[in-house]
Order: structure tokens, then sequence, then C-alpha cells
């Protein structure tokens, strides 16, 4: 997940009318702007959904950052070199992100965080050392960890993160809590990872998606009757150094970020963990991200 | 600095039927249901298409088998265009409108009084009644609907409909306008519909209240309709609709069943003849019809009444209540139904015509349907949605069974040898229908 805001998110819902007949429950989860999308829609109903959806929101981001010393990947950390128990949505989790790795051989990889240590995505600039990455190489790789659920076991010195795949789960979570309760149409949106369970009435959902660096930051604007859609690659989040542009993709097998790669990719899907996996592993192929997206048979977006 | 090469391992192109798995795994059933609806030009054309098989089955009578299609094409921004189609066959025994007898009756199949086939007769045995076994009928219909936004809160809607059979073709045109106020809580609307209905009977038109043995008949007939309609829909809350609608119809020319005959009764229960059926050639319909439907988490009820009344003093009321059960995470339902429905008997209806004062009749009729009874409906609807069905917005699987009993009001003081015999027996029929939308 993205880190943490200076000033810690407040768990307050708005709502906002966005022109005739549509209502907006605004919030802050994750570091992101969320919002819930109701057309003909009451604002007391709204309130109630809303609370409903941005609670899962929060609940999803308590259990799962790796910047709260009460979440269950807090806990993890405090309990490196030890075997322990897990719940069993912590296990779906596991489980699913060891399917994506051994599908992307090895190319996602959860564990991959530490390269952080050595890669700073801020205004310094700097480059790091080749050894500095190479120390962290071992730290690396989905397979070294323990995990036959619900027992787990991390090594010492190695690092789980599930930010490449909270956001997009706790839309899902928050579509089938809402979906259950509440068959008129419905848009949810985590920060741009979006789902929604039908066409509002008269038409569909307008979604922009930020293209940051084309002329005038235009957005693009695309039409959504139902499904989900997530972008991956933040635009904004690069480096520059001796006039080289590096993103901040890295590649789990060299720790180096990957070449060539776009920098935005947007994919729509049936869910939102889908097609969030589905952008993160085509910015991964770096310049080959539309040739896989064309082999994967999903409609799909690319800023390059 | 450059870039450290390295192999490139491929990701293969199998990854998103992996990724679906996983992803069924994490998130449930639900991260498969549907594919995904994006696009980024206009909002595109989708299709939904309606498929339906029904099979009818009156005890010891007719039987009807009945494919539907309906097919809707939305092309966004509240304009559908939709086409309906439907085959009836129809085959079986249809009452004739004559009484049981003491006595064997013989009567002639409307189809023998073509000179080009030789007479069907068919007789009836005593105490039976009297039906026509040689009935079979195939009835082909279809709608056309067009449904387009006038302006942000105003929706128009126009339609035609032809229902042909091979004596009986009907064409209508109907055309209504509806209005949102009240930030779209409320709509009001206002129909029109007409109608043009002709009769070709085989053998010839009967003259209303002819003499059967004499084969009294005309040119083919028409009859003309025309209805307006008044309604309110109005959204009480989140999870309840109300909707009252006022209409009223007028029908006129020739409003009779050319194939309905009469027994002419004596004293003594003997039946000395029989005459075709004759209805006023005017009929007005007023009806008043409220339904509220009802929304919970996990369960939908509707309620509707109904009240009919016309000039030929049948007054009906029907009552319908459903309740759709929504069971694993609103994947499936169950929709039990009860309807209760309740007529009066029309001023000139009669179930036989006495020998007595035979030439001072005026209208009369033994149709069953003009009678009075009540019927209660039981029904009971499965539904199933589809995953994954490309590009529209998800299909159903429905499967429904209603049973039908009607049972006969009033009580008929029959002569002689009559007296014993069910005269005006009740119905029970069964509906069974399988449909697909997708």
């Amino acid at each position: 997940m993205a880190p943490p805001d200076s000033n810690a998110p407040a768990e307050a819902i708005g709502i906002e009318a966005r022109g005739e007949d549509l209502l907006a429950v605004v919030f802050t989860a994750m570091a992101s702007p969320c919002e819930l999308l109701l057309p003909g829609v009451d604002e007391p109903a709204a309130a109630t959904l809303g609370a409903l959806v941005a609670e899962e929101a929060w609940r999803v981001e308590k259990k799962f950052s790796r910047y709260r010393d009460d979440s269950v990947v807090a806990w993890i950390h405090r309990n490196r070199g030890i075997d322990i128990e897990v719940d069993p949505e912590t296990a779906s989790l596991l489980d699913f992100a060891r399917q994506c790795h051994q599908m992307s051989d090895g190319l996602f990889d959860i564990t991959s965080g530490v390269l952080r240590r050595a890669w700073k995505f801020d205004a310094t600039s700097a480059i790091p050392a080749q050894d500095a990455i190479e120390r962290l190489l071992p730290l690396i790789g989905f397979d070294k960890l323990v995990w036959q659920a619900p027992h787990l076991l991390l090594p010492l010195e190695m690092e789980l993160d599930f930010g490449g795949i909270g956001k997009e789960y706790a839309v899902d979570r928050a579509y089938d809590l809402l979906n259950a309760r509440f068959s008129a149409p419905f848009l949810i949106n985590f920060g741009g990872d979006l789902r929604a369970n039908r066409a509002p009435p008269r038409g569909a959902w307008q979604v922009g998606i930020e293209r940051p660096g084309t002329l005038r930051d235009a957005a693009m604007i695309l039409t959504l009757e139902h499904g989900a859609l997530a972008t991956s690659g933040d635009a904004r989040r690069f480096l520059m150094h001796d006039g080289i542009r590096y993103g901040h993709v890295l590649d789990p097998h060299t720790g180096w970020p990957v070449a060539g790669a776009p920098r935005s990719v947007t994919v729509a899907a049936s869910s939102c963990t889908e097609a969030g996996l589905l952008s993160t592993l085509a910015l991964l192929q770096g310049a080959d991200a539309a040739e896989f997206l064309e082999q994967q048979g999903v409609r799909h977006w690319i800023v390059d | 600095m450059q870039l450290k090469p390295r192999v490139r391992r491929r990701t293969g192109p199998d990854v998103r039927c992996r990724l679906i798995a996983a992803s069924c795994a994490l998130l449930g059933a639900s991260a498969a249901r549907s594919q995904a609806v994006a696009s980024s030009g206009p909002a595109p054309n989708t299709w939904s298409i309606d498929t339906a098989l029904a099979y009818y089955h009156e005890d010891g009578r007719i039987q009807a088998i009945e494919p539907v299609v309906n097919v809707l094409k939305d092309f966004g921004d509240g304009e559908t265009v939709g086409l309906n189609l439907t085959f009836d066959a129809l085959s079986g025994a249809s009452p004739n409108g004559a009484l049981p007898s003491r006595n064997v009756q013989t009567f002639a199949s409307p189809s023998g009084k073509n000179l080009t086939t030789p007479a069907k007769d068919y007789t009836t045995s005593p105490g039976q009644l009297p039906v026509d076994s040689h009935y079979h009928d195939q009835r082909l219909a279809g709608a056309l609907d067009w449904q387009l936004p006038l302006t942000r809160g105003t929706q128009a809607t126009l339609g035609a409909k032809m229902s042909y059979e091979h004596d009986f073709f009907s064409v209508s045109g109907n055309a209504s306008i509806a209005e949102d106020f009240n930030e779209k809580n409320t709509t009001l609307s206002l129909g029109v519909n007409d109608e043009y209905d002709t009769l070709r009977p085989i053998g010839g038109t009967p003259v209303a209240g002819s003499d059967y043995s004499l084969f009294d008949k005309t040119a083919g007939k028409t009859k003309n309709g025309a209805g307006v309609l008044l309604g309110v829909t109005q959204v009480m809350s989140r999870r309840w609709l109300s909707e009252f609608n006022l209409s009223a119809d007028r029908f006129t020319g020739y409003l009779n069943d050319p194939y309905k005959i009469i027994s002419i009764i004596d004293a003594a229960g003997n039946t000395t003849g029989y005459e075709y059926e004759r209805r006023p050639d005017a009929r007005t319909r007023k009806s008043a019809y409220l339904e509220n439907r009802v929304g919970w988490d996990r369960a939908s009820a509707g309620l509707s009444l109904r009240y009919m009344t016309d000039d030929w003093q049948i007054h009906s009321e029907t009552a319908q209540l459903h309740v759709r059960w929504w069971i694993d995470s609103q994947d499936k339902y169950f929709e039990p139904s009860l309807r209760w429905y309740r007529q009066t008997a029309a001023d000139f209806y009669t179930p036989w015509i006495s020998a007595a004062n035979q030439s001072s009749t005026g209208y009369a009729s033994s149709d069953s349907r003009l009678g009075a009874f009540h019927a209660l409906t039981f029904g009971l609807k499965y539904g199933e949605k589809l995953a994954n069905q490309g590009n529209s917005a998800g299909g159903e699987f429905s499967a429904r069974i209603e049973y039908y009993q009607q049972v006969t009001d009033g009580h008929f003081n029959a002569p002689g040898s009559l007296q014993g015999l069910d005269l005006v027996p009740g119905l029970k029929a069964i509906l069974l229908q399988i449909g697909w939308r997708f």
C-alpha cells in the first residue's frame, strides 16, 4: 500500500452531489481518494451504503498495511523465523500471491519490497550501487517462504508487501459486500481502481484515467458498463539519472527497473484483482507490455 | 550507468486463465460472474435475447406449446428497440358451448363446412360436455417496440403488434409518453392504443343468434378497439415502489366467438336444437390497477390488485402476490406466487336457452369465459444467473410451473333429465415454462 500520509487519514466520509441524480460518497483510504457513486439514491441511503464500503476499505488497509504496527503484516514481520498460523483471509491472499508468482515465473513477487531499501524514487535521483542491490536479491523470492496454509515461516530479513494487490482486493471485497445488499447501479473507485455492477440508468459510467506526462495531462475518458478497471504504473514516480528515465517498476530477478515499461497500463477485467494483476504483469513485461496484453485478450489502454 | 542486461523471462499467454482461477479462489464466484464491458468509444450497443418455451395443458381439453423469442437492442442513452415473436400450437378439445345431454349429440366441426374437405362430424357421449375434439390452431404473433428519450425526463414509446391465425388477423398500434417529476421519484404516463381485427371463420361467419342447423353464414367480420391508459409510478422509499393505473377501452363490431353455440332445452331436459351465440356489438371496459413492490436484502415481493368492470356487467377482481427469494449470494432465486381471480357473469350469460322462450331471446352466450367463476393459480419459479456470457449484462436461466384451478360459481336449476349432470364444469390446467436470457 502507498506510504502513509503526513496527516493520518481521518476516518470520515462525505457525500457530494455530482450533477443531477448522482451522489458520490467520498473518503480517504490507503492514501488514495476513494469514492462510491450511486445514481438515483437519496442521501440517507447513500450514507448507509457508503459507510459499508468505507469500513471495508479501512478494514483491509488496517489489516494489510505494512506501515501500521497493528497490522497482520507487522505481526508477521515481528515473528520472522517462527512458524506462525495466519487467519483464513491472510492465507487466501498468500495462496493467491503464490499462484501469481508461479504464473509470472517470479516476476510478481510480494517479497520484492526489500528493494525499496536500495531504490528511493524521490527527488534525490540517486542510482544505488550494484552491490547494494545484489545484497538484497537473496532476500527476494516467494519460494523462499515456508508456506503451507495456514502455517507461515518468514525467513529472517525478508519482507512481505501486499501493496501490489491490496487496493484492488479491497475494491472487490467492498463490491461483494455491497452487491449482496443492493441491486441498483453503483461504482466503487479506490484511487483509480474501480468496479461497477451495472450501467447507470441511461448510458454507461464515464471514467477519467489520468495520463500525466501527456500534452496538458489530458485525462483519457473510458466508458464502463460493468466490470472492473485497474491502472498500474505511476507516471509521476520515476527518477532521471544521466538522462535515463528509471520507472519505479522493479524486476525482482535483477533488482533493476524494468526497461522500456509504459508509464501506465489500464486493464478491464471482471474483477478488480484480476485487472490489477494483469496491468502489473504487463508493466513487468517492459516494452512487451502491449504484446502481453494482446495475448491475454483483454481490453487495455497503455500510456507510453 | 547501463541497465544490467538480463535474460528475459517471458510470461506465457495462458496467464489470464490461471489468474481468473486464482481470483475466484480469492474472491469467490463473483470474480468470474461477468466479463467487463468497457470501451473508450461511446456507450456500446448491447443486445439481450430472451427465449422461453412453455407447455400448457388443460385437464382433458386443450394443450399448447409456445416458443417465445424476445430481442432487445439497447442503443444507450435510454433508447431501445424490442422485438417479440411468439408461436402457439394449440390442439385438443375445445368446448363448443352446448350442454351435456342424456343422449348422444352430433355436431359438425367448423372445418367440415368447407366445401373442399369432407365434413368432420363429432359426437359426444351422454353426460359428457360437448367438445370439438378436432380443435387445432396455430398462432404467430409479433410485436415491435421503440423506446426513445425525448428530453432528460421524458420518454416516448411507440409500438406495433400483429397476430395471425388461419381464421383471425389482428393488428394494433400503441403510443405512450412518460414524464419524470420530483427528482425522478414520480413518473406519470399516458398511453393510447388502437386495434383492428378481422375474422374469417372456416365455412363463413355464423349470423349471430341463428339456428345451428340452418348454416346461416356471412362473409368475414371485423372488430375495432381503442384504449387509453393513465398511470403514475411513485418511489415511496429506496425499497418500495408503488404503481397505479387507470385504463379504459372500447371494442365495437363482431364480438361473438364464431364457434360457440348454445343448447335449446325443453322442459323435460331434452336438447331440441342449437343456436349460435349472440353478443352485443360493443363492449366498454374500465379497470384500475394498483401494484406495490418492496425489496429487502435477500428478498423482494410484489402485491398487485386489479378491478375491472364492463358494460356487459362483468366485474372482476384479481389479487396476485409473489415473493422472490435470493439464495447463494444473489445468484439463484425461488419465486412462489399466488393469484386469486373472481368474476361475475355477463348479463346475457346463460348455460342454455329454454325452448319455451326461444323466440324472445335477445343476447345470449354460454361461453364459460363470460360466466361467473373464481380461480386460483399457484406458481413456483426458479431462476439462476449464468456466468460470463460475453458482451451482455449476464444471462439467466429460469423454470416455472403454474397450476390453475377454475371453479364455476352460481347454481343452475336444470330441467328434467339434465338434473344431476355437471352442466358447467370447472377447469384445471398446468403450465410449464423454461427460459433463457443471454
